[in-house]
């Protein structure tokens, strides 16, 4: 008799399970807390992939901070390699810890990166009050005693946010490398309320992360790292201006897990082009400071080897990795 | 003697703590307090606290039966199933099997207790999957 | 100046009907989430999200919603710590210290009801706080750097030892073997694995949820069929239920101060609302001065956390509306909310957006009087669980523990975990040591880790960097008093009563 009851219990549970499974809301995680790079790339590409229609049910985010994103790397390799539902968010940062083979051994290899659609241009600011009024000025300052700045960024040692400023001070010929003081903190909001309440001297970060301080003067970008001056945004030297030959965007796009198949990976690449071509995405990448940069599925897998090759390189010259 | 074998665990545990300590990799950069300082100070100071428990113990608590012991690992091991059992086998069996037993365990009817487990299964899977919106499997994905 | 017309208008946004509903659903289900074991208001507001989104509500109504659920959560949380000992969320934790032992004498009713209160009184004043201070307060943010947070987490370690225990070296180990595990796992600051055995489980840390659930709730378990409900709160007689104005009155002064240094901590990016009603707990046994029946019941053991962790939730708004900058883990969800609506909060939010921050100060002043009308006649259906059998009731949080974990990782490593902090429970409950300072180990480790770690980079090395400001050297000396006091006036004052029965 139990049985029977649990027969029927199973089928009517069967019943709802495969209605609620068509709806199953898609997941995207942020490895960062929110109001950093990657946690925009989450909201905002979940959102429009929702509002135009490319998913049936709302994007869910979750953030999931910690190790430069090597956290969330770890669980999607480990734990939902399979997992069709899962995209992540990705950017320059993770191309270079992978380079650096700062995921505790894990490679670029074990997830597959589905394209980028948008860059966010690297930034050098400080506090309004920061006796330092270029670029130039903040080299300088470095040079002449290295103790004197601390920089702060939302990647921990040795990320892109800590890369921008090595290579900015290699090109100015200021080459000890652990002299340069860099904390590395859980986002780029965090790095910036540092600087301003004046614990450290300078932020390396992203466009995007100080739009809304910018807007209310509290502080000063010193630098854009990238070849023109960023539309919107056209009152701010380029490194390159100032004659500091370094470009560093920070490119915004999704990996997913190696596990899934070829057909879920085409679907999320052709959901992550609607987005690309939408309006919506437009706006939104005006909004927040950053420039087209489209590249998807293999074109991407494949400038992605190159980037990874390069920054490894890049590594072992200014002696990051060995 | 209770408080004691503890500390000798505890300083057991913490000499093993500060020497795979040892083995973190540090870092190429400025960082001077490095990976390793925290774990060193943990392990000293329970160390430190350990010696002090050892030279002046508590009272000796009341330690539970040999009998008692046993239903408590009874219960520990049903868990332990449970635990494997989520994943292939979906929620609502396993719950259901686990929630019986251990209902079993703390008054031991066999109707009572294998309702207990029906009905806590069910209602538990609806109210997380439907009313709290988790992504919960009721059964094993391959059976169907 | 016209501070009362904005918030007018915030009333005119939020009240109408529609709304109202929304804010009682939100704060119906914010409790019943905030008191299940391993679901706290984090997950609470992050599982609700897409419940937003596929309502299709404007921005007002799903910041209604959230914040109802918000402070739900917060609210819900101390049911299941008084009734069941084991916290429904980690602000929770410091309810159980008093609010089990009140529910053991047969006083679940008042418990809940005292809770209930001290929580309203501390999240209503916690927002006018927000109201009246938020532009203020962000400056206080940017005053704590890496040095500031430092002495912060010292502080709080320091004054660990007067929580539970008797024996200051048990608490201490306790504290250890959390920071212990905190160092597990990736290193914050080199992005580095550390002790983690080349497993790659651990590789994200340990969870302090899996923590909670396991020292708590399974220990509950094995507690149980070991004493056969004996030490229960389960079956115990329950008096009438009545508003326990007396209580009340005698702890409102305790309320008042836990608001304070709640809402405070709240304020603090890093800070958040464990730390608050953890600080509030101390601080309060330590003024009082009667402080013996601390941990055995005493209505301000109950009173204080729960103002300190409500008001911390009122005061976690402000970096995050101010600075854009999130003081928790659910005001990290709420700010991505924001985000997702459009709304970028910052600096400039206050100018830019007044609708958006009126409207929701005004929601989170009707979510929490909504939460009082319904939590004051709901603790006739609370205290009702503790008269479910207990062979329904055990198994039943078990499972729920189980579900919780597990649908927060999938994994059933985390289980394992769990049950194995459920063991160390068991044997930690019958050496008479306090598992809360694991718990906050947990919680705390990385923050203080890595700030002492930044402020040496920031200052090369040198460590009187750490006491370079007025406010590290003020919580320098609180730490050492909290630490030291407790020692010499062990003597002076009479010692807690070692539990004996």
């Amino acid at each position: 008799m139990v049985n029977g009851i649990i027969k029927r219990i199973a089928l009517g549970a069967a019943f709802s399970v495969a209605l609620a499974s068509s709806a199953l809301s898609a997941e995207c995680i942020a490895p960062a807390n929110p109001g950093g790079g990657w946690d925009f790339t989450c909201r905002t590409i979940g959102k429009i992939m929702y509002d135009i229609g490319a998913v049936d049910a709302p994007i869910q985010v979750t953030n999931m901070a910690g190790g430069g994103g090597g956290l969330a790397y770890a669980l999607v390799v480990n734990e939902r390699n399979n997992d069709p539902d899962l995209i992540v968010a990705a950017s320059s940062a993770t191309a270079t810890r992978l380079a650096q083979n700062a995921y505790g051994g894990l490679t670029a290899d074990q997830v597959r990166f589905l394209g980028a659609i948008g860059a966010d241009p690297g930034i050098i600011a400080v506090a309004k009050d920061s006796p330092y009024k270029s670029l130039n000025d903040l080299i300088d300052a470095v040079k002449a005693d290295p103790g004197s700045v601390t920089f702060a960024g939302g990647s921990a040692a040795g990320g892109f946010d800590h890369l921008k400023v090595l290579m900015a001070l290699g090109r100015a010929g200021f080459n000890d490398i652990k002299a340069v003081k860099y904390v590395g903190l859980d986002g780029g909001g965090d790095a910036i309320t540092q600087a301003i309440g004046g614990h450290v001297q300078a932020v390396t970060g992203d466009m995007s992360e100080v739009v809304g301080f910018l807007k209310s003067g509290d502080i000063r970008v010193l630098a854009v790292f990238t070849n023109d001056r960023v539309p919107g945004f056209d009152d701010i030297p380029t490194a390159k201006e100032q004659g500091i030959d370094v470009v560093a965007v920070n490119w915004r796009g999704l990996y997913v897990p190696k596990g899934i198949t070829e057909d879920q990976y085409n679907t999320w690449v052709e959901r992550l082009r609607k987005v690309a071509e939408s309006d919506e995405w437009h706006e939104a990448m005006v909004s927040h400071g950053l420039a087209p940069f489209t590249l998807l599925g293999h074109d991407f897998e494949t400038y992605l080897d190159g980037v990874i090759k390069e920054v490894a390189q890049l590594s072992r010259d200014i002696g990051v990795i060995q | 003697m209770s408080d004691r074998l503890f500390g000798l665990a505890v300083i057991v545990v913490a000499l093993g703590y500060i020497l795979s300590a040892t083995q973190i990799q540090t870092s190429f950069l400025s960082d001077p307090v490095g990976p390793k300082t925290f774990p060193y100070l943990i392990g000293g100071t329970a160390i430190i606290c350990a010696l002090a428990i050892i030279l002046k113990p508590d009272a000796e608590p009341d330690w539970p039966s040999l009998w008692t012991f046993g239903k408590i690992g009874l219960a520990v091991l049903v868990l332990v199933a449970y635990a494997y059992a989520l994943k292939p086998f979906g929620f609502v069996v396993p719950t259901a099997v686990a929630a019986g037993l251990l209902s079993y365990q703390i008054h031991p009817a066999a109707k009572s207790a294998s309702l207990t487990g029906i009905g806590l299964s069910v209602g538990l899977f609806v109210i997380f999957k439907y009313a709290l919106g988790l992504g919960l499997f009721a059964f094993s994905r391959s059976w169907f | 100046m016209d501070t009362l017309s904005l918030l007018a208008d915030g009333f005119a946004v939020a009240l109408t009907p529609s709304n109202l509903a929304l804010a009682v659903i939100g704060c119906f289900l914010g409790t019943i989430i905030g008191a299940l074991p391993g679901l706290g208001p984090s997950n609470g507001v992050a599982i609700l999200i897409p419940l937003a989104f596929s309502l299709g509500l404007d921005a007002t109504a799903s910041l209604v919603l959230m914040t109802s659920v918000y402070y739900g959560a917060m609210y819900g949380g101390r049911i299941s710590s008084i009734l069941l000992n084991i916290p429904g969320d980690e602000p929770a934790l410091m309810t159980t210290l008093d609010g089990y032992p009140m529910a053991k004498a047969g006083r679940a009713g008042d418990a809940l009801v005292l809770s209930g209160v001290a929580s309203f009184t501390g999240a209503l004043l916690a927002t006018f706080g927000l109201i009246l201070l938020a532009p203020v307060l962000a400056q206080v943010a940017f005053k704590f750097g890496p040095a500031e947070y430092f002495a912060l987490y010292v502080l709080a370690f320091c004054t660990l030892g007067g929580i539970s225990s008797n024996n200051q070296a048990k608490a201490a180990i306790a504290a250890c073997i959390g920071l212990g595990i905190a160092m597990i796992g990736l290193d914050n600051v080199t992005g580095m694995p550390r002790l983690t055995f080349g497993s790659m489980q651990v590789m994200d840390g340990v969870n302090f949820l899996v923590a909670i659930v396991g020292l708590f709730a399974v220990t509950e378990v094995f507690v149980f069929i070991e004493s056969h409900g004996r030490e229960s709160a389960l079956g115990v007689k329950l008096g009438k239920i009545t508003i326990p104005w007396r209580d009340i009155i005698f702890t409102f002064p305790s309320m008042l101060r836990s608001t304070v240094i709640g809402f405070f901590a709240g304020v603090l990016p890093g800070a958040g609302a464990s730390l608050g009603s953890f600080m509030s707990y101390t601080a309060e046994k330590a003024i009082v001065k009667d402080n013996s029946k601390f941990g055995h019941g005493d209505p301000r053991g109950v009173a204080a956390p729960e103002a300190g962790n409500n008001a911390a939730a009122g005061g976690a708004l402000v970096p995050m509306l101010t600075l854009g900058v999130p003081g928790s883990g659910t005001t990290a969800v709420l700010l991505a909310l924001l985000m997702t609506l459009n709304i970028t909060p910052g600096p400039t939010l206050f100018t830019d957006r007044p609708d958006v921050v009126w409207g929701l100060i005004a929601s989170l002043l009707i979510a929490n009087v909504v939460l009082l009308i319904l939590n004051v006649p709901m603790v006739k259906i609370f205290v009702r669980i503790l008269m479910v059998p207990a062979w329904v009731l055990l198994p039943g949080v078990t499972m729920i523990s189980f579900v919780g974990i597990y649908s927060l990782s999938g994994s059933s490593f985390d289980l394992l975990l769990m049950i194995g902090f459920g063991i160390m429970g068991f044997f930690f409950r019958k050496l008479d040591i306090p598992t809360v300072p694991v718990i906050l180990g947990i919680l705390l480790g990385n923050n203080m880790e890595d700030n002492l770690r930044r402020a040496m980079v920031i200052s090369g090395g040198d460590w009187t960097y750490l006491f370079s400001s007025w406010i590290a050297i003020g919580l320098w000396i609180a730490a050492v008093v909290g630490f030291v006091a407790p020692m010499f006036l062990r003597g002076v004052i009479k010692r807690p009563q070692a539990i004996t029965d």
